[in-house]
């Protein structure tokens, strides 16, 4: 995994700590039970806060798995 | 904060720890509000698991409402315009028109009625902790927006008027809104997008601060008990002894009103039962002249005592601290000089030192809000007014007792008068005093609003607050018993004496009271040694002919053949209605 990759896995450990560290990269709003709406919002703000970028709310809905933040993230990253 | 440190200290919380159950009422979702009150609330109390749940219902008064019987520590109400009328919510689609002004004030001052209500209702012993509006509101007057209109000076007339209600009441602790939005980090309050998208008005920043501020009001610091305060640049300008004692100013013309406002401080401070010493490298003649001067304007009968010399200023402090009987932790030492500070700090580590920054207007605002901070009280008691007048006493009790024949003489002398108030558990002195007494104190257990009613309305309580007078002044209300009675035993789980008792022979006649008017035959200490709690320890190896290291339980027998010979006059107060 990229350092973007652990990165976010760090986020997802703060928000979701009951989530093993190797079912971090699979997880997704389907397979993560506390995956609701607050724990989305929270997961951009953790977000916000690691990696130093104000995340858009609109993006909000499509970003509901660990893969596609971080490709998300890696194109953000890309373009900083 | 950030929210990521937020979530891991939530989430440090000791699992098995005893919950600190809050509710937060909120009209809007709460999202990091109540993350970050979480938060803020778990620093405060390590040893908690703390839980912060929103209110079950829908609006802010009906989530109130819903707290009348619930068993919860504390409620955090965050209000916000929406809350008193749906049209002063961005997401309400409530009309903007030329009528509504007129009706959301109507609207308002209802609402307000029933907040208040609702507020009442909770429960005593339950902290309400009150924030008021933070955000803007929306631009639905008719006025242009640099212009107040009336209805939004009604608005907030009312507001202000509901606040002052439910402070004068002492039902909620009301958080100081413009302080809130100085405090750093500069920034916007309100975030339309988020509010739209998530139901969240505030910035992250913003409900970190709200949450700070609300946690602070739930869960007060204690305040510290005295000011140490250094002379020549500091409270007053200028050397008193190279330019005299008539030329050293605090004044306007003079440039150096900011030592005046320091000395008006402190003067406060001292009214409002905060001690204040001087500790300065000085000629003491010069001293006293300055405090003869018509202007000062802190008066030399709200300083005691002043410690003035030419030796290191740890040890001015040190006496200072033993005339007080308080430890360095509850004291503030303010000095010009960075290395008398540093000097200070080095003897006395617990102890908070603040540079008063001489001609920096900027700085000096700051420190003169920051001891305001620490040494301010949500409420100021008549035992709050004795405390300087009491150590003043027990300084000249101290020294006569010294100079007397015996000491059994001088007590035999004193004409002291002990009162047992056996129906003072809802006083807030006796919470005040349980909880910010360390060296007389059975366990140094700390008790919030809440466990302290629970305590207290256990089968067959017993809570006694004791006070004391002799001939050379009153003491106040300066020790504190609580526990449960249980046939011929009596369990004690809190006792606290103020140091300022000390050497009375208060603690024997207490232990006396106790075995008298319950009828038991001994008593089982909730006993902690504690780092703090030596004065104790060594009264109970006194009377136990032990020391004791645990709870232990004291026989009738066993402290009769202890206690020395008792002189004072003892009264009891409201028996009657504690036993009912």
């Amino acid at each position: 995994m990229d350092d973007t990759g652990k990165r976010l896995a760090g986020c997802f450990q703060v928000v979701f700590p009951n989530l093993r560290e190797a079912e971090i990269p699979s997880a997704s709003q389907q397979t993560v039970a506390a995956w609701d709406s607050v724990a989305a919002i929270t997961m951009m703000t953790v977000i916000e806060d690691e990696f130093a970028l104000q995340m858009d709310l609109d993006d909000l809905a499509d970003l509901d798995s660990f893969a596609k933040i971080h490709t998300h993230l890696q194109k953000r990253l890309q373009v900083a | 904060m950030k929210i990521t440190e937020a979530l891991k200290i939530t989430q440090s919380a000791p699992a098995n720890a005893r919950p600190f159950c809050v509710v937060l009422a909120c009209g809007f979702t709460p999202l990091h509000l109540q993350t970050f009150l979480s938060a803020h609330l778990q620093q405060s109390l390590p040893n908690r698991k703390v839980v912060v749940t929103p209110g079950l219902y829908g609006t802010l008064a009906e989530a109130l409402e819903g707290t009348s019987d619930a068993a919860i520590d504390g409620i955090a109400v965050a209000l916000e315009w929406s809350d008193l009328d749906a049209r002063l919510d961005f997401r309400s689609a409530g009309s903007w028109g030329r009528s509504a002004a007129a009706d959301i004030v109507a609207n308002a001052q209802a609402m307000l009625d029933r907040l208040a209500a609702a507020i009442s209702r909770v429960p005593s012993g339950v902290r309400v902790a009150l924030a008021l509006p933070t955000l803007p509101l929306p631009p639905l007057f008719h006025t242009p927006g640099w212009q107040a209109s009336e209805h939004e000076l009604h608005l907030e007339s009312e507001i202000f008027g509901f606040a002052a209600g439910v402070t004068q009441s002492a039902r909620a602790t009301v958080i100081n809104v413009r302080r809130l939005l100085e405090a750093p980090p500069p920034g916007p309050s309100f975030d339309l997008k988020s509010h739209l998208h998530t139901g969240l008005p505030y910035t992250t920043p913003h409900a970190d601060k709200v949450a700070s501020q609300l946690a602070l009001a739930l869960v007060p610091p204690a305040p510290k008990k005295g000011i140490i305060s250094d002379l020549d640049d500091t409270l007053w300008n200028g050397i008193a002894g190279e330019v005299g004692p008539e030329n050293v100013s605090w004044d306007l013309a003079s440039h150096s009103h900011l030592h005046g406002l320091y000395q008006k401080l402190l003067a406060s401070l001292s009214e409002h039962g905060t001690l204040v010493g001087i500790a300065s490298k000085n000629d003491p003649r010069v001293v006293a002249q300055v405090f003869e001067r018509k202007d000062i304007l802190l008066r030399p009968e709200q300083v005691f005592p002043l410690e003035v010399n030419w030796n290191a200023k740890s040890g001015s402090v040190s006496r200072i601290l033993e005339t007080w009987n308080i430890a360095a932790d509850s004291v503030i030492f303010v000095d010009d000089s960075p290395m008398e500070l540093a000097e200070v700090a080095a003897v006395h580590p617990g102890i908070e030192c603040v540079l008063f920054p001489k001609n920096d207007y900027v700085a000096g605002l700051a420190v003169l809000r920051q001891l305001r901070d620490a040494c301010g009280k949500e409420r100021v008691s008549s035992d709050d007014a004795l405390r300087l007048e009491s150590i003043r006493q027990g300084a000249a009790f101290r020294v006569r007792a010294a100079a007397a024949a015996t000491p059994e003489s001088f007590l035999a002398l004193a004409e002291a008068i002990v009162t047992f108030d056996f129906g003072c558990a809802a006083e807030p002195r006796v919470l005040e005093l349980v909880n910010k007494t360390n060296q007389f104190n059975l366990n140094g257990r700390r008790y919030t609003e809440a466990d302290w009613r629970s305590l207290t309305s256990q089968p067959d309580p017993i809570v006694v607050s004791v006070s004391y007078e002799d001939k050379f002044g009153p003491l106040g209300t300066i020790a504190v018993v609580a526990g449960a009675v249980h046939g011929k035993r009596l369990v004690i789980e809190t006792w606290v004496m103020s140091c300022r008792a000390f050497a009375r022979r208060i603690e024997q006649q207490t232990l006396k009271m106790l075995f008298e008017s319950t009828g038991a035959e001994e008593i089982d200490f909730d006993f902690v040694p504690t780092t703090k709690n030596g004065p104790l320890q060594e009264f109970f190896a006194a009377v136990t002919g032990d020391q004791p290291t645990a709870e232990f339980r004291l026989r009738r027998a066993q402290f009769d053949e202890s206690c020395p010979d008792l002189y004072h006059a003892v009264r009891e107060l409201r028996r009657a209605e504690a036993h009912g």
